[in-house]
Protein backbone atom coordinates (compact mmCIF):
# COMPACT_ATOMS: atom_id res chain seq x y z
CA UNK A 1 0.00 0.00 0.00
CA UNK A 2 1.42 3.62 -1.03
CA UNK A 3 1.68 5.51 2.12
CA UNK A 4 -0.01 9.29 2.29
CA UNK A 5 3.44 10.45 1.43
CA UNK A 6 3.96 8.42 -1.31
CA UNK A 7 0.62 9.12 -2.87
CA UNK A 8 2.09 13.61 -2.66
CA UNK A 9 5.16 12.75 -3.68
CA UNK A 10 3.81 10.32 -7.00
CA UNK A 11 0.70 12.53 -8.11
CA UNK A 12 1.50 14.00 -10.86
CA UNK A 13 2.59 10.69 -12.35
CA UNK A 14 -0.12 8.97 -10.47
CA UNK A 15 -2.45 10.69 -12.86
CA UNK A 16 -0.80 9.01 -15.76
CA UNK A 17 -0.48 5.46 -14.09
CA UNK A 18 -3.02 5.39 -11.04
CA UNK A 19 -2.56 3.22 -8.25
CA UNK A 20 -1.97 0.08 -10.20
CA UNK A 21 0.87 1.42 -11.83
CA UNK A 22 2.80 3.60 -8.78
CA UNK A 23 2.35 0.03 -6.53
CA UNK A 24 4.04 -1.80 -9.55
CA UNK A 25 6.83 0.33 -9.64
CA UNK A 26 6.95 -0.20 -5.43
CA UNK A 27 7.40 -3.71 -5.85
CA UNK A 28 10.10 -3.79 -8.07
CA UNK A 29 13.35 -4.38 -8.18
CA UNK A 30 16.04 -2.85 -10.97
CA UNK A 31 19.81 -4.26 -11.17
CA UNK A 32 21.59 -1.17 -12.28
CA UNK A 33 25.64 -2.02 -13.48
CA UNK A 34 27.28 1.03 -13.25
CA UNK A 35 27.43 4.05 -11.17
CA UNK A 36 29.14 6.45 -13.77
CA UNK A 37 27.55 7.85 -16.47
CA UNK A 38 24.72 6.15 -17.39
CA UNK A 39 24.21 5.19 -13.48
CA UNK A 40 23.74 8.21 -12.64
CA UNK A 41 20.67 9.21 -14.67
CA UNK A 42 19.52 6.27 -14.96
CA UNK A 43 19.50 5.66 -10.58
CA UNK A 44 18.34 9.73 -10.01
CA UNK A 45 15.20 9.05 -12.33
CA UNK A 46 14.29 5.64 -11.21
CA UNK A 47 14.95 6.63 -7.41
CA UNK A 48 12.48 9.48 -7.89
CA UNK A 49 9.89 7.76 -10.03
CA UNK A 50 9.46 5.49 -7.10
CA UNK A 51 10.95 1.74 -8.47
CA UNK A 52 10.89 0.01 -5.07
CA UNK A 53 14.38 -1.69 -4.53
CA UNK A 54 17.26 -0.51 -6.78
CA UNK A 55 20.95 -2.23 -6.58
CA UNK A 56 23.89 0.03 -7.58
CA UNK A 57 27.36 -2.08 -8.17
CA UNK A 58 30.60 -0.35 -8.80
CA UNK A 59 33.93 -0.83 -7.95
CA UNK A 60 35.67 2.61 -8.51
CA UNK A 61 36.16 5.42 -6.55
CA UNK A 62 35.41 9.14 -7.32
CA UNK A 63 38.13 10.41 -9.61
CA UNK A 64 37.50 14.31 -10.66
CA UNK A 65 37.77 13.47 -14.30
CA UNK A 66 34.47 11.38 -13.41
CA UNK A 67 32.77 15.10 -12.52
CA UNK A 68 31.82 16.19 -16.15
CA UNK A 69 28.99 13.68 -16.55
CA UNK A 70 28.42 11.03 -13.59
CA UNK A 71 26.08 13.74 -11.82
CA UNK A 72 25.37 11.14 -9.06
CA UNK A 73 28.85 12.54 -7.50
CA UNK A 74 30.21 15.81 -5.92
CA UNK A 75 33.34 17.99 -5.91
CA UNK A 76 33.24 16.32 -2.09
CA UNK A 77 32.77 13.28 -2.87
CA UNK A 78 36.63 12.68 -4.85
CA UNK A 79 37.86 9.55 -3.17
CA UNK A 80 34.93 8.01 -1.95
CA UNK A 81 33.84 4.69 -3.11
CA UNK A 82 30.87 5.44 -5.72
CA UNK A 83 28.87 3.33 -4.21
CA UNK A 84 28.87 5.27 -0.58
CA UNK A 85 28.34 8.33 -2.75
CA UNK A 86 25.35 7.00 -4.05
CA UNK A 87 23.82 5.00 -1.84
CA UNK A 88 23.27 8.24 0.02
CA UNK A 89 22.42 10.82 -2.71
CA UNK A 90 20.08 8.21 -4.18
CA UNK A 91 18.33 7.59 -0.47
CA UNK A 92 18.44 11.55 0.19
CA UNK A 93 16.24 12.06 -2.80
CA UNK A 94 14.14 9.72 -2.38
CA UNK A 95 13.74 8.16 1.20
CA UNK A 96 10.75 5.90 0.55
CA UNK A 97 12.64 3.49 -1.53
CA UNK A 98 15.30 0.85 -0.85
CA UNK A 99 18.95 1.19 -2.08
CA UNK A 100 21.40 -1.39 -2.21
CA UNK A 101 24.99 0.02 -3.33
CA UNK A 102 27.37 -2.85 -3.65
CA UNK A 103 30.87 -2.31 -4.18
CA UNK A 104 32.40 -4.82 -6.72
CA UNK A 105 33.99 -5.74 -9.94
CA UNK A 106 30.77 -8.07 -11.66
CA UNK A 107 32.81 -10.94 -12.96
CA UNK A 108 31.68 -14.21 -14.31
CA UNK A 109 31.48 -15.93 -10.86
CA UNK A 110 29.48 -12.90 -8.72
CA UNK A 111 27.49 -11.30 -11.92
CA UNK A 112 24.45 -14.00 -11.42
CA UNK A 113 24.45 -13.80 -7.47
CA UNK A 114 24.67 -9.58 -7.63
CA UNK A 115 21.73 -9.53 -9.73
CA UNK A 116 19.53 -12.09 -7.36
CA UNK A 117 16.04 -11.88 -8.15
CA UNK A 118 16.20 -8.22 -9.96
CA UNK A 119 13.16 -7.71 -12.65
CA UNK A 120 15.60 -6.29 -14.81
CA UNK A 121 19.30 -5.38 -15.62
CA UNK A 122 20.39 -1.77 -16.75
CA UNK A 123 23.70 -1.69 -18.92
CA UNK A 124 25.02 1.40 -17.46
CA UNK A 125 28.85 -0.61 -17.82
CA UNK A 126 31.88 1.21 -19.77
CA UNK A 127 32.92 -2.07 -21.29
CA UNK A 128 32.03 -5.00 -23.91
CA UNK A 129 33.23 -8.17 -21.64
CA UNK A 130 30.73 -7.49 -18.53
CA UNK A 131 28.24 -5.90 -20.73
CA UNK A 132 28.54 -10.07 -22.42
CA UNK A 133 28.11 -11.08 -18.78
CA UNK A 134 25.29 -9.22 -17.81
CA UNK A 135 23.96 -10.23 -21.12
CA UNK A 136 24.04 -14.09 -20.22
CA UNK A 137 22.64 -13.32 -16.84
CA UNK A 138 19.60 -11.97 -18.31
CA UNK A 139 19.31 -14.63 -20.75
CA UNK A 140 19.84 -17.43 -18.10
CA UNK A 141 17.00 -15.43 -15.80
CA UNK A 142 14.85 -14.32 -18.53
CA UNK A 143 15.09 -11.04 -17.64
CA UNK A 144 15.19 -7.90 -19.58
CA UNK A 145 18.68 -5.84 -20.33
CA UNK A 146 18.28 -2.48 -21.05
CA UNK A 147 21.39 -1.57 -23.04
CA UNK A 148 23.35 1.91 -23.48
CA UNK A 149 26.14 3.03 -24.64
CA UNK A 150 27.89 6.30 -25.56
CA UNK A 151 30.74 7.75 -27.06
CA UNK A 152 31.46 11.64 -27.16
CA UNK A 153 28.03 13.39 -28.97
CA UNK A 154 27.07 9.98 -29.79
CA UNK A 155 25.19 7.15 -27.83
CA UNK A 156 22.79 4.04 -28.67
CA UNK A 157 20.22 2.07 -26.80
CA UNK A 158 18.27 -1.28 -27.44
CA UNK A 159 15.98 -3.03 -25.21
CA UNK A 160 16.47 -7.13 -24.94
CA UNK A 161 13.62 -9.59 -24.03
CA UNK A 162 15.79 -12.62 -23.73
CA UNK A 163 14.19 -15.23 -25.99
CA UNK A 164 12.18 -12.60 -27.81
CA UNK A 165 14.34 -9.54 -29.29
CA UNK A 166 18.51 -10.41 -30.65
CA UNK A 167 20.74 -9.92 -27.60
CA UNK A 168 23.31 -8.24 -26.88
CA UNK A 169 26.00 -10.67 -28.67
CA UNK A 170 23.30 -10.72 -31.55
CA UNK A 171 23.63 -7.17 -32.44
CA UNK A 172 27.40 -6.85 -31.15
CA UNK A 173 28.89 -9.88 -31.55
CA UNK A 174 32.57 -8.86 -30.72
CA UNK A 175 33.83 -6.31 -28.65
CA UNK A 176 35.82 -2.92 -29.79
CA UNK A 177 39.20 -2.52 -28.20
CA UNK A 178 39.20 -0.61 -24.87
CA UNK A 179 40.15 2.94 -24.97
CA UNK A 180 39.36 6.12 -23.06
CA UNK A 181 36.67 7.68 -24.46
CA UNK A 182 35.73 11.32 -24.93
CA UNK A 183 32.81 12.21 -23.61
CA UNK A 184 30.29 15.10 -22.38
CA UNK A 185 27.41 14.33 -20.09
CA UNK A 186 24.96 15.30 -22.05
CA UNK A 187 25.14 11.91 -24.28
CA UNK A 188 25.08 9.94 -20.94
CA UNK A 189 22.26 12.06 -19.96
CA UNK A 190 20.45 11.49 -22.98
CA UNK A 191 20.52 7.93 -23.55
CA UNK A 192 20.31 6.97 -19.63
CA UNK A 193 17.26 8.79 -20.07
CA UNK A 194 16.11 6.16 -22.91
CA UNK A 195 16.87 3.55 -20.33
CA UNK A 196 14.46 4.87 -18.01
CA UNK A 197 12.07 5.22 -19.92
CA UNK A 198 12.03 2.00 -21.39
CA UNK A 199 12.31 0.80 -17.44
CA UNK A 200 9.54 2.34 -16.42
CA UNK A 201 7.44 1.54 -19.21
CA UNK A 202 8.18 -2.52 -18.94
CA UNK A 203 7.65 -2.89 -15.13
CA UNK A 204 4.07 -0.56 -15.61
CA UNK A 205 3.66 -2.93 -18.62
CA UNK A 206 2.25 0.19 -21.18
CA UNK A 207 3.74 1.64 -24.31
CA UNK A 208 5.92 0.26 -27.08
CA UNK A 209 9.28 -0.76 -25.89
CA UNK A 210 12.61 -0.46 -27.84
CA UNK A 211 12.64 -4.19 -29.14
CA UNK A 212 14.18 -5.21 -31.86
CA UNK A 213 15.77 -1.96 -32.87
CA UNK A 214 18.92 0.14 -31.82
CA UNK A 215 18.16 3.23 -31.38
CA UNK A 216 20.72 5.88 -32.49
CA UNK A 217 21.74 9.28 -31.48
CA UNK A 218 24.05 11.61 -32.65
CA UNK A 219 23.85 14.49 -30.58
CA UNK A 220 26.39 16.81 -33.17
CA UNK A 221 23.56 16.32 -36.04
CA UNK A 222 20.92 16.26 -33.15
CA UNK A 223 19.60 13.60 -35.03
CA UNK A 224 17.72 10.15 -33.93
CA UNK A 225 17.28 7.38 -35.53
CA UNK A 226 17.22 3.13 -35.48
CA UNK A 227 18.52 0.55 -37.40
CA UNK A 228 16.26 -2.88 -36.90
CA UNK A 229 18.11 -5.38 -35.67
CA UNK A 230 17.50 -9.24 -35.63
CA UNK A 231 18.40 -12.34 -33.31
CA UNK A 232 21.41 -14.46 -34.74
CA UNK A 233 20.01 -18.03 -35.24
CA UNK A 234 23.94 -19.48 -34.55
CA UNK A 235 24.06 -16.89 -31.90
CA UNK A 236 26.52 -18.17 -29.16
CA UNK A 237 24.69 -16.54 -26.10
CA UNK A 238 21.31 -16.66 -27.10
CA UNK A 239 20.90 -19.31 -30.21
CA UNK A 240 19.93 -21.95 -27.96
CA UNK A 241 16.62 -19.99 -26.69
CA UNK A 242 13.29 -20.97 -28.17
CA UNK A 243 11.51 -18.05 -29.82
CA UNK A 244 8.71 -16.24 -27.52
CA UNK A 245 5.90 -14.92 -29.86
CA UNK A 246 5.07 -11.91 -27.08
CA UNK A 247 7.24 -9.62 -25.39
CA UNK A 248 6.40 -11.17 -21.49
CA UNK A 249 5.67 -8.41 -19.06
CA UNK A 250 6.22 -8.60 -15.60
CA UNK A 251 3.60 -9.81 -14.08
CA UNK A 252 0.84 -7.98 -11.41
CA UNK B 1 25.11 3.13 -60.53
CA UNK B 2 24.56 4.97 -57.15
CA UNK B 3 24.98 3.96 -53.75
CA UNK B 4 24.83 5.91 -49.98
CA UNK B 5 27.45 5.15 -47.51
CA UNK B 6 26.14 5.96 -44.36
CA UNK B 7 29.18 5.79 -40.95
CA UNK B 8 28.07 6.38 -37.48
CA UNK B 9 30.16 7.46 -34.36
CA UNK B 10 33.68 7.84 -34.11
CA UNK B 11 33.85 6.32 -37.83
CA UNK B 12 31.35 9.39 -38.70
CA UNK B 13 33.74 12.16 -36.74
CA UNK B 14 36.35 10.71 -39.25
CA UNK B 15 34.92 10.25 -42.38
CA UNK B 16 31.63 11.76 -42.94
CA UNK B 17 28.57 10.58 -44.16
CA UNK B 18 25.49 10.21 -46.15
CA UNK B 19 28.60 9.60 -48.92
CA UNK B 20 26.49 9.62 -52.31
CA UNK B 21 28.79 7.52 -54.98
CA UNK B 22 28.63 6.28 -57.97
CA UNK B 23 30.13 2.41 -58.48
CA UNK B 24 30.72 0.66 -61.37
CA UNK B 25 28.61 -2.83 -61.65
CA UNK B 26 30.24 -5.73 -59.36
CA UNK B 27 31.77 -3.87 -57.56
CA UNK B 28 32.05 -5.65 -53.78
CA UNK B 29 31.43 -4.52 -50.64
CA UNK B 30 34.80 -4.53 -48.93
CA UNK B 31 36.25 -2.83 -52.38
CA UNK B 32 33.78 0.04 -52.03
CA UNK B 33 34.16 0.67 -48.88
CA UNK B 34 37.42 0.50 -48.11
CA UNK B 35 37.75 3.26 -51.32
CA UNK B 36 35.60 5.70 -49.33
CA UNK B 37 37.59 4.85 -46.01
CA UNK B 38 41.25 5.35 -47.66
CA UNK B 39 40.16 9.41 -48.20
CA UNK B 40 41.20 9.46 -44.35
CA UNK B 41 43.93 7.34 -43.23
CA UNK B 42 43.16 7.54 -39.58
CA UNK B 43 39.23 6.48 -40.52
CA UNK B 44 40.55 3.64 -43.19
CA UNK B 45 42.46 2.16 -39.86
CA UNK B 46 39.65 3.25 -37.27
CA UNK B 47 37.94 0.21 -39.89
CA UNK B 48 40.42 -2.08 -41.51
CA UNK B 49 43.15 -3.81 -40.26
CA UNK B 50 46.92 -3.99 -41.13
CA UNK B 51 45.74 -6.76 -43.44
CA UNK B 52 42.96 -4.38 -45.22
CA UNK B 53 40.26 -6.98 -43.55
CA UNK B 54 37.61 -5.36 -41.15
CA UNK B 55 38.07 -4.88 -38.03
CA UNK B 56 36.17 -7.54 -36.09
CA UNK B 57 33.97 -5.80 -34.49
CA UNK B 58 32.68 -3.40 -37.37
CA UNK B 59 29.08 -3.66 -38.02
CA UNK B 60 27.96 -3.76 -41.88
CA UNK B 61 24.29 -2.86 -42.81
CA UNK B 62 22.89 -3.50 -46.54
CA UNK B 63 19.32 -1.74 -46.62
CA UNK B 64 18.47 -2.45 -42.95
CA UNK B 65 19.81 -6.23 -43.34
CA UNK B 66 23.07 -6.98 -41.32
CA UNK B 67 25.92 -8.35 -43.91
CA UNK B 68 28.36 -10.50 -42.41
CA UNK B 69 31.99 -8.81 -42.67
CA UNK B 70 33.40 -12.18 -43.80
CA UNK B 71 30.87 -12.02 -46.76
CA UNK B 72 31.38 -8.35 -47.62
CA UNK B 73 34.10 -9.17 -50.10
CA UNK B 74 31.58 -11.55 -52.38
CA UNK B 75 28.88 -9.35 -51.99
CA UNK B 76 28.60 -7.51 -54.82
CA UNK B 77 26.59 -3.54 -54.41
CA UNK B 78 23.56 -3.28 -55.83
CA UNK B 79 22.37 0.26 -57.27
CA UNK B 80 20.33 2.02 -54.68
CA UNK B 81 21.78 0.27 -51.77
CA UNK B 82 22.11 2.03 -48.66
CA UNK B 83 25.14 0.39 -46.63
CA UNK B 84 25.51 1.36 -43.11
CA UNK B 85 28.94 1.38 -41.16
CA UNK B 86 29.34 0.98 -37.31
CA UNK B 87 30.78 0.61 -33.94
CA UNK B 88 29.63 -0.92 -31.12
CA UNK B 89 29.93 2.25 -28.72
CA UNK B 90 31.53 1.01 -25.66
CA UNK B 91 31.22 3.88 -22.99
CA UNK B 92 29.16 4.51 -19.73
Amino acid sequence: MLSERERERYKRQMMLFGDEGQERLKKAHIFIAGAGGLGSPVSLYLAVAGVGMITIVDMDAVDQTNLNRQILHFDRDIGRKKTASAEEKLQEINPDITIHAIDAKIDETNAADLVGKADGIVDAMDNYPTRYLLNDVAIAKKVPLFHGGIRGFYGQATTIIPGTTPCLKCIFPKAPPLEVLPVVGVTPGFIGMVQATEVVKYLLGIGELLTGRLFIWDGMQAHAEEICVERSPGCEACGGMARKKTIARKKK
Amino acid sequence: MTVKIRFFARFRELLGTDIMTDVVAGMMFTSLITSIAKKNPEGYAAIFDEKGDFREFVILMKNGKRLDIADAEKTPVEDGDEIAVFPPVAGG
